[in-house]
């Protein structure tokens, strides 16, 4: 689920940077710090704005200056019993991983529907209940999280599939580009094609 | 029943013959208490008795509740189909009337009474009637017991329609027409073809429930069972332990023999619950009215002494002498140990079958033979063997035909297909013995069966395959509790007895008691008080746990996939592998942890197995661990086999095959190959340890070299094009204003006619590789040779060529100024020239004037200090020079820039000293290149001038690696030196030849950035400033009054440029603070 979340940090900045715009550095240091990382058990998706900028303090003995800066940023915090749309990344026969934006997930066989079942000699390996779900690398997949573990700059769940509208996901765009293709094979047919043909054997 | 009806009346009709009557059906209804168990024989004896019917009513009413034995009554007595369902029925009903008897209160009772007496009424009704076929039955044969139920229908009707009291009579009226009726369809059926009576057989008979059993029937209150004060008492009397079920079959003798007889014993019942483990051994217990009937009872009987004092047993604590122990439960696949034969004892054994008594089991076990080794050692010394001698057993083993062939061929038969052999008499399958034991010589109970013998087992299956029963590991493994402790805090469900599937957190543990908070379900608050024995954990899928004690997976931590019962599947955290354990070997994890390490090495550990071998550690076992080594061989190694660990440096850096810097945490991807791409978790000279999510195969770990890869990501953003640094000017408001420095500076031109033209080149690569040819014609960029050997001219890009001198055949510097002399903008030339390639490393181009600062000519006044321009060029401007007049030869050493691409290392254009030495080579640089590797960090400049042999790199390497500024883990501040250029700047120390302190000292705080040229003749603060020094105004460099500062590009050479004055340090910054300010 995603929250906006205030938070704090202490950024610390070289000398070097000191001058007129040191709380733009400061801002810029801390975005790229921060954005994209995993702290504790949500990841800091994206910073929104910066407050309170405090002074620096020179920090003895290195010379840095240290900045405790507050900021409101846009978190993400999977919990379990969430359900979530993740690409499949790897099979292999005891289940597969999946990948929810930042996060890895792994799903059992055992929390699968009973019909899916591990098909090693399809290339790539699948899961598949030999009917209309296949699921294979980069498949899309609906998952809910039964557990969480996080650790130091890493989340790591474990999800299931078993369940109503869970697993295989028909994207639209698979839809789409269906449609695209039958409209493009429709235009490569033109109407007068079959005759032309016709003439030219003639 | 429908069978065994009609032949009891078959049999009553035989008995009863003299007394038919049909009026009395009451008769076999009434019983009294004492005689209600018995059997429907002692029933057809009474049957006639006259008293009984006048009783009947009164004893109803007293009565009403004996409704076992009225069952049983029914049972011998109802044949009719309909009725036999209506007594179902009741059956049914009364059941439910009995669960609630049990749970409702004693004024209730009453009520229930009333209930079973109008039932009562019904039956004794259908009794009527079933007086009534009684009659029939004496006139019908065995056989047509169908018939009778075919009736049996009509005279319910009209038994329906009658009135009690007169069935007497109208069953007189109607027993000749009924005879009639009889033979006539006794005749139809007669008639009837086989098949149709089959059909009808069928219609009749087919939708019965096959089992339709007394069990419904005899069902009865228990309380109502108990022995009361009227009962018999049960005295406890003393025997001969392990001889009570003996005493009982004599008793039981003796009863028999005295039946009947003036001395028939009158005790009601005797009976033992012996058994090895029974706390009830050493005696028999016999229920009499009198002691002394019990002494005349046991007068004589062999080992049981009565006259010992007696036990009368408490009317209370008689249900518990009855009270059914559930026995271990033998199920085929259970573990059982061996008692008996002396040479197994103590020994596993699997249970196959148990017989059907429950007596014996089948069980196989691993035969610990000798074929025949020792009897024969016995014999020949001539003594008999005493059997079953002490001494050692032989091991376990496998049965072995060869064996035994050889020593006793004649003692074995079998079948070599099937593996199942005959030998002395003991029959082997698969090389397991085959034994039926009494069961009483199994060890049920605490069988513990450690993995290793475990394991034993599963391997002998035939096709090599494990095939551990798990289930009956665990039934075999759940009788043994002693090994489970709960801890405070332990969610636990109890599985067993009165309190099943309360679910809780244990509070607190007292020896077996375990005190619990219910947490779930209408208990929930309550502290309950349950026998340990009953519990286990309980766990929800998705929860961190660790596997403690009992497994092989010991310590192992992971997360639940699966449960099934207590046997619960995890996925492991370190291996992603699934692993099935039972719920008891389980504890909530923590949230960090697991297993992984032994003493000091962990899982992922660089680790050092000899001098020239490193491997990481990819799997920990409890004494061992699997490391993957450099070549990337997976071996087992101990702890003691290893000679160190490496620690972890954070500072380590490789070149990819791009020359891209890569570091730990990097993602790369091989280049070719299986395209694997992982993190960097080691890195080890050339080698580069990966760690990749894809694969759980060593743990996700592979090998590779480092020049194999290529980077994917680097990490925290740092950027990965060797051409880019880091955006300096995002940072650095200073850059911002100049962002013509930014852009990528055009090589200055030469004017004027080219000097390779006509010059006598030979080729450096290409297909034309060492061919020489002079220069007809140029471009920019290109050349066009006329080969000396062939008659052809090519056109070579310039860059790959050498010039040659024509007569010595010594390659020259044709761009040199050797011949022009005194060029001023030459050397300025040279120092932005270098200072602006990418890629770094091309440094040396002397300055004619050695005493130049390298940064001096510095293009559009900016006045750079050597290191400075790290930014977009990373090349950094070396001071290059050669001191005095010696120059650098510009296309050995900036051959590289040129192989970089963009930009033409015009530098070479200022080493106008002349000599054609690189001082880069010469200088000695060498020796600290070589420590630079040691340190197993190579820097950018390594890759970028990958072409160039000489010059460039060496120097590169010497100095960069002692760069604190390298090993910033801050992708910012202070990195930005790290990367790119600035490790190149330093070269030119070398110049000299002799190491100055400034190459050598890196880590003073300048060093972040370059430890620099100043080096040489100048020792000059400001040449420290390395990247920041140009910014940061307070260097001794600026403040330095050096008039060198200058700011055009080919103007202003300052005196100090030209003049060698050794002080005129970097100056540059100097202009742009003036700028700032």
């Amino acid at each position: 689920m995603f929250f906006l979340h205030n938070l704090e940090r202490r950024v610390t900045l070289h000398p070097s940077y000191f001058g007129r715009n040191m709380h733009e550095l400061v801002t810029t240091k801390l975005v790229k710090d921060v954005e994209g990382t995993c702290a504790g058990d949500y990841y800091i998706i994206a910073i929104m704005d910066t407050f309170d900028v405090s002074e620096g303090r020179i920090l003895p003995g290195s010379g840095l200056a240290e900045f405790t800066v507050g900021y409101r940023a846009v978190v993400w915090r999977p919990f379990k019993g969430e359900v979530i749309d993740a690409i499949t990344q790897t099979v292999n026969p005891h289940g597969f991983f999946a990948q929810a934006g930042p996060l890895r997930l792994f799903v059992s066989s055992h929390l699968m529907p009973d019909e899916i079942q591990y098909d090693a000699s399809a290339t790539p390996a699948q899961f598949t209940n030999n009917a209309d779900i296949v699921i294979e690398q980069g498949t899309h997949v609906r998952v809910k999280i039964i557990g969480l573990r996080t650790e130091v700059g890493e989340m790591w769940a474990i999800g299931s599939i078993n369940g109503d509208f869970l697993g295989y996901v028909l994207m639209l765009d698979y839809t789409l580009r269906i449609i695209v293709m039958l409209t493009v094979l429709i235009l490569q047919l033109p109407p007068g094609i079959m005759s032309r043909k016709q003439t030219m054997v003639c | 029943m429908a069978s065994s009806a009609p032949f009891q009346f078959a049999g009553d009709s035989e008995s009863e013959d003299d007394h038919f009557n049909p009026a009395p059906a009451e008769a076999s209804d009434d019983e009294d208490g004492a005689q209600r168990a018995t059997g429907s024989s002692d029933r057809r004896a009474r049957s006639p008795d006259a008293d009984d019917d006048q009783n009947e009513d009164d004893e109803d009413e007293e009565r009403p509740s004996k409704s076992a034995s009225k069952r049983a009554r029914h049972a011998d007595e109802e044949e009719d189909n309909e009725d036999e369902e209506e007594d179902e029925e009741e059956g049914v009903t009364k059941n439910g009337y009995d669960e609630d008897e049990e749970e409702e209160e004693e004024e209730e009772e009453e009520d229930d009474d009333d209930d079973v007496q109008h039932r009562h009424r019904r039956k004794r009704r259908k009794d009527h009637r079933a007086a009534f076929f009684d009659i029939e039955a004496e006139v019908e044969d065995e056989d047509e017991a169908e018939d009778e139920e075919k009736e049996g229908e009509e005279i319910e009707d009209f038994i329906d329609n009658a009135h009690p009291d007169d069935i007497a009579e109208s069953g007189h009226l109607d027993d000749d027409r009924r005879h009639r009726e009889l033979d006539r369809r006794r005749e139809i059926e007669a008639s009837m073809d086989a098949e149709k009576q089959a059909e009808i057989l069928r219609a009749r008979y087919g939708k019965r429930a096959p089992a339709r059993g007394y069990g419904e029937m005899t069902v009865v209150p228990k309380r109502l069972l108990l022995p009361s004060v009227d009962d018999p008492s049960i005295w406890a009397v003393r025997c001969k332990e392990g001889k009570e079920r003996d005493v009982i079959f004599s008793i039981m003798r003796r009863i028999e023999e005295r039946a009947g007889g003036k001395d028939a014993l009158s005790i009601t019942s005797a009976f033992e619950r012996g058994g090895t483990n029974s706390v009830m051994k050493g005696y028999i217990y016999v229920e009499a009215r009198r002691q002394n009937d019990i002494m005349l009872a046991l007068d004589g009987v062999l080992d049981v002494y009565p006259r010992t004092k007696m036990v009368l047993v408490e009317l209370k604590d008689m249900p518990d002498l009855l009270r059914v122990v559930k026995t271990p439960n033998l199920e085929p696949g259970a573990w059982v140990r061996l008692k008996k034969p002396a040479k197994h004892a103590g020994d596993l054994a699997q249970v196959l079958d148990v017989t059907e008594n429950g007596l014996e089991a089948r069980v196989r076990y691993i035969p610990r033979l000798d074929y025949g080794v020792r009897d024969e050692i016995l014999t020949g010394d001539g003594k008999r063997k005493r059997p079953g001698m002490p001494g050692p057993r032989p091991p376990q083993r496998l049965f072995s035909e060869v064996e035994a062939r050889k020593r006793q061929p004649r003692q074995i038969q079998g079948n070599p297909q099937t593996n199942t052999w005959v030998y002395n008499g003991d029959d082997f399958e698969n090389g397991f013995l085959v034994k039926d034991i009494k069961i009483q010589q199994l060890d049920v109970k605490d069988v513990n069966p450690t993995l290793e013998e475990v394991t034993k087992f599963a391997s002998g299956s035939e096709d090599g395959t494990e095939n551990l029963d798990l289930k009956a590991l665990a039934a075999s493994l759940k009788d043994s509790n002693t090994n489970v402790a709960y801890v405070p805090g332990d969610v636990i469900e109890v599985y067993e007895g009165e309190q099943r599937g309360v679910v809780g957190k244990v509070a607190n543990v007292q020896g077996d008691i375990v005190t619990l908070r219910v947490t779930e379900g209408d208990l929930a608050g309550q502290t309950i008080e349950v026998p340990n024995k009953g519990l286990r954990k309980l766990f929800k899928t998705g929860d961190h746990v660790k596997v403690i004690g009992g497994s092989r997976f010991r310590d192992e931590v992971g997360m639940i996939v699966k449960i099934v019962d207590d046997r619960i599947t995890l996925l492991t955290d370190q291996t992603n592998t699934e692993v099935t354990v039972f719920s008891k070997d389980l504890r909530e994890a923590s949230d960090i942890g697991g297993q992984g390490s032994i003493g000091q090495y962990s899982l992922l550990d660089l680790v050092q197995l000899d001098p020239t071998t490193v491997a990481c550690i990819v799997k920990v076992d409890r004494e061992s661990m699997v490391v993957l080594d450099q070549n990337g061989d997976t071996r087992q190694v101990m702890p003691s086999q290893i000679a160190n660990k490496l620690p972890k440096r954070r500072t380590a850096v490789a070149a990819d095959r791009n020359g891209s810097e890569i570091r730990l945490d990097d993602v790369v991807r091989e280049y070719g190959g299986q395209q694997r791409q992982g993190k960097i978790i080691h890195i080890h000279r050339s080698f580069i340890f990966l760690h990749s999510n894809a694969t759980t195969e060593n743990a996700g770990v592979f090998v590779t070299r480092a020049g194999n890869v290529s980077t994917i990501a680097a990490k925290g953003g740092r950027a990965t094009n060797p051409n880019s640094g880091p955006d300096l000017s995002a940072m650095n408001p200073a850059l911002k204003r100049n962002p013509a420095q930014s852009q990528a500076m055009q090589p200055p031109k030469t004017f004027g006619r080219d000097r390779a033209l006509g010059q006598t080149v030979s080729i450096r690569r290409g297909g034309y590789k060492a061919l020489m040819g002079i220069v007809k014609d140029t471009s920019e960029t290109h050349a066009r040779v006329e080969l000396h050997g062939k008659n052809k001219i090519v056109s070579i890009a310039k860059a790959d060529l050498i010039f040659k001198d024509r007569v010595t055949g010594k390659t020259i510097d044709i761009y040199s100024r050797s011949g022009r002399g005194g060029f001023g903008g030459g050397a300025s030339r040279g120092g932005f020239g270098s200072g602006d390639r990418p890629g770094g490393s091309r440094t040396p181009m002397g300055a004619g004037g050695g005493e130049r600062t390298p940064a001096w000519g510095a293009p559009k006044s900016v006045a750079r200090t050597p290191a400075w321009g790290r930014g977009e060029a990373s090349g950094s401007r070396t001071p290059a020079w050669g001191d005095g007049s010696r120059t650098v030869n510009p296309y050995d050493g900036n051959r590289t820039s040129y192989g970089d691409g963009n930009r033409t290392a015009y530098g070479g254009a200022t080493s106008y000293g002349g000599g054609s030495r690189t001082p880069a080579w010469s200088s000695g640089a060498k020796t600290p290149a070589h420590d630079g590797f040691g340190h197993g960090s190579k820097t950018p400049a390594y890759g970028a001038g990958n072409n160039d042999p000489w010059g460039s790199k060496t120097p590169a390497y010497g100095v960069s690696a002692p760069t604190p500024g390298a090993s910033g883990a801050d992708s910012w501040g202070y990195t930005p030196g790290a990367s790119g250029g600035a490790y190149d700047a330093p070269t030119p120390g070398a110049g000299l030849g002799a190491p100055t302190p400034a190459a050598l000292n890196a880590p003073t705080p300048g060093a972040y950035s370059a430890p620099t040229p100043a080096a040489v003749g100048a020792p000059t603060p400001g040449a420290w400033q390395g990247g920041w020094g140009a910014d940061t105004a307070p260097t001794p460099a600026v403040g330095a009054p050096t008039p060198a500062a200058s700011g055009g590009y080919y103007s202003a050479p300052t005196p100090a440029a030209y003049g060698g004055a050794p002080e005129t340090p970097a100056a540059s910054g100097e202009i742009r603070y003036a700028d700032d300010d």
